[in-house]
């Protein structure tokens, strides 16, 4: 595992991919921040956080597109396939690598707190929590991207296929404030990873939550692993 | 039993490498009937006859003290794409060692079978075990003892080549390895040691090949896998690789696939002929020619004259048919002789000749290429089926004892000259 996430990190940053990834997210960030807390001389940077889960539904399919889709293509998929590593060993290893590009831009967004801090109060409580939330999150929208990416070979199509189910989840969130009925409500929530940072935003910690968002990546992790090995069947 | 395909009649399978001569049995021939208990067999006159098959105590001892355990088992595997048969109750097995040709057109089965032994593909049914581990049950530790240079080499293109091997290195190798020391051996051995720092995309096909056959190499597992390992390379880094192949082959286990006949004559021990996905001929690829031909024939040209020379030809024991084609020389003779089935006339031909005081000037077997053997055997292959099970049985064979009429209808080839084989064991190791 330890192999294929070093070089699957070292890919990332020996192409373009992994800056651009970085780039995209920081320039909007950077701009959220100028305006809701530079130009408005706001002390709550929650507001920029939630900003996250909407620029991640366009970016993460960018991220995650390649990590199966290019080993089917060059064939490299036989390489890792007929090597004595286990399949959960490669699609973790493949996760954490697209997991620590995104974490690296996360980091940079630390110097928001560092802006904020020197010239008024922060509410550090609630900024911990917000990142471990954004860490929660994240696991999922790429635990969905690789395991789109692991069904086609085409990295267009795993993209696009990738962006469509995270636009559905976004909508799927608009539905839940539109319907009123009792249990397709139930059920919405059960689905949307927006509302359910809404705790996180109005600074609550919400444990189950987290777990919500970690339990559902390990989900698309395990499907990915069957379907490294459904295709020995093919 | 209806007899009807031939690679249900016969399969040959060489008793050891060691031992040039083969037994061979058609495969629907029970073992009984081969060897009737506690006869006296015909081919070794001293003790029962030492089978290659699992059940019999004698073989395997046998063949633990020779070192020859069976290092790659396969055992009627099936693989379907859909309804389309990729490979159909393949059975063969490897022996340490050995380097084994895969030979067959286009869509036979070979890298099926290949990717199902390295545990990319599974069998519908059947198993393949290295070194007597299921790649099914254990496809870690089975997978550790292989390495696998598939059909298109698997290489990362935006790495270099050091990048590329040391990453191999991190995923195959074992603890024992130092790094340094094993991936600089291997760079010295398939000639990439002027190439280390390039990145892949920038190499040629040739290189590319190289770089495949190096990470088959890493963790120097014990049987290598290589499916037509020099297909795209020009002429010189053809025999380059050849030439490494061989060197690999000395201390491992190999099986190469190729539709390349000289390929297999020229790197490789026995050949496995595979057509739609199964097994028509398994041998040496010398005895393959020979078992084709059938009767042996030899053009000689001798010195001497023309028709003394023939008498003295026709006097010999065991030939059949000689007489005169042209005059090859000034003062020598061509000469076409054909033996009867099951002897080997060279040595009593020599023997006559010598003493009559005409020389041998060149000896040369008529035997087909591995052509027109190919093209026989898949040709023979096309017949209709009838008793598919047959096909299944692991086996050792032998023909020279009583089979039934069908075989030598079918497949009069049968009559292999067993003796023969050791002819070609002795004159190899006399070119070594």
């Amino acid at each position: 595992m330890a192999a294929i996430y070093k070089r699957d990190l070292r890919a990332y940053f020996t192409s373009p991919l992994g800056y651009v990834f970085i780039a995209a997210f920081l320039i909007v960030m950077n701009s959220v921040f100028f305006v809701t807390n530079l130009l408005t001389g706001r002390n709550s940077i929650a507001s920029v956080y939630t900003v996250t889960l909407y620029i991640l539904i366009v970016i993460v399919p960018v991220l995650t597109m390649r990590t199966f889709s290019e080993d089917y293509k060059q064939k490299t998929d036989q390489l890792l396939l007929t090597a004595p590593v286990k399949a959960s060993g490669i699609v973790l290893g493949k996760f954490f690598a697209a997991y620590t590009v995104y974490f690296i831009a996360l980091l940079f967004t630390i110097i928001y707190v560092i802006i904020v801090s020197a010239v008024g109060d922060v509410n550090m409580a609630s900024i911990i929590g917000n990142y471990i939330a954004l860490l929660g999150v994240a696991t999922v929208y790429i635990s969905i991207g690789i395991f789109i990416s692991s069904l086609t070979e085409n990295q267009l199509v795993a993209c696009i296929a990738t962006l469509g189910i995270f636009i559905a989840l976004f909508i799927l969130d608009y539905a839940y404030g539109l319907v009123n009925v009792g249990w397709i409500k139930t059920v919405l929530y059960w689905l949307s990873i927006f509302r359910r940072y809404n705790t996180f935003f109005l600074g609550v910690f919400s444990v189950a939550d987290f777990f919500y968002y970690i339990s559902i990546s390990a989900v698309f992790v395990f499907l990915t692993v069957r379907v490294l090995e459904k295709k020995r069947w093919s | 039993m209806p007899l009807t395909r031939h690679s249900d009649i016969f399969r040959v399978v060489p008793f050891t490498r060691h031992m040039g001569s083969i037994y061979c049995r058609p495969i629907n021939v029970r073992r009984e009937h081969v060897f009737p208990s506690k006869q006296h067999h015909p081919i070794s006159a001293a003790g029962p006859p030492p089978l290659l098959h699992a059940d019999n105590p004698h073989c395997r001892t046998a063949m633990l003290q020779e070192g020859n355990k069976r290092m790659i088992e396969v055992s009627s595997l099936t693989k379907t794409y859909g309804k389309k048969r990729g490979i159909d109750r393949l059975t063969f097995t490897v022996n340490d060692g050995e380097i084994v040709g895969f030979l067959g057109p286009n869509g036979a089965g070979k890298s099926t079978t290949m990717n199902i032994i390295t545990g990319y593909l599974s069998a519908n049914s059947g198993a393949a075990r290295i070194a007597g581990i299921d790649v099914l049950e254990d496809p870690v530790a089975a997978k550790r003892k292989i390495g696998y240079l598939p059909e298109q080499p698997p290489l990362y293109l935006d790495m270099t080549v050091e990048e590329y091997l040391n990453f191999i290195f991190d995923i195959k190798a074992g603890k024992e390895f130092s790094r340094r020391a094993h991936l600089g051996e291997i760079c010295e051995m398939v000639g990439l040691k002027d190439h280390y720092k390039r990145l892949i995309r920038n190499l040629s096909k040739g290189y590319k090949q190289r770089v495949g056959l190096a990470q088959a190499l890493v963790g120097n597992p014990d049987v290598l896998i290589l499916d037509e390992p020099t297909v795209g390379l020009d002429p010189k880094q053809i025999i380059e690789i050849r030439n490494v192949i061989k060197s690999l082959g000395k201390d491992r286990t190999i099986i190469l696939s190729t539709h390349i006949l000289q390929e297999v004559s020229a790197i490789c021990e026995r050949v496995l002929v595979i057509n739609n996905g199964q097994i028509v001929a398994d041998d040496k690829p010398d005895n393959l020619s020979a078992m084709i031909t059938g009767d042996r024939k030899l053009i000689v040209r001798v010195a001497g004259p023309k028709d003394s020379v023939r008498h003295v030809l026709r006097s010999v024991d065991g030939i059949q048919f000689a007489d005169a084609t042209v005059q090859a020389e000034k003062g020598a003779y061509d000469f076409l002789v054909e033996a009867k089935p099951n002897i080997d006339i060279r040595k009593p031909m020599f023997m006559a000749l010598a003493k009559a005081g005409y020389p041998i000037l060149q000896l040369k077997s008529m035997d087909l290429s591995l052509e027109d053997i190919f093209i026989k055997l898949t040709e023979d292959s096309k017949k209709p089926r009838l008793s598919p099970k047959s096909a299944v049985r692991p086996a050792a064979k032998d023909v020279s004892a009583d089979k039934p009429e069908q075989t030598q209808e079918d497949f009069p080839a049968l009559n292999v000259n067993l003796s023969s084989g050791e002819f070609d064991a002795e004159d190899k190791e006399d070119n070594e």
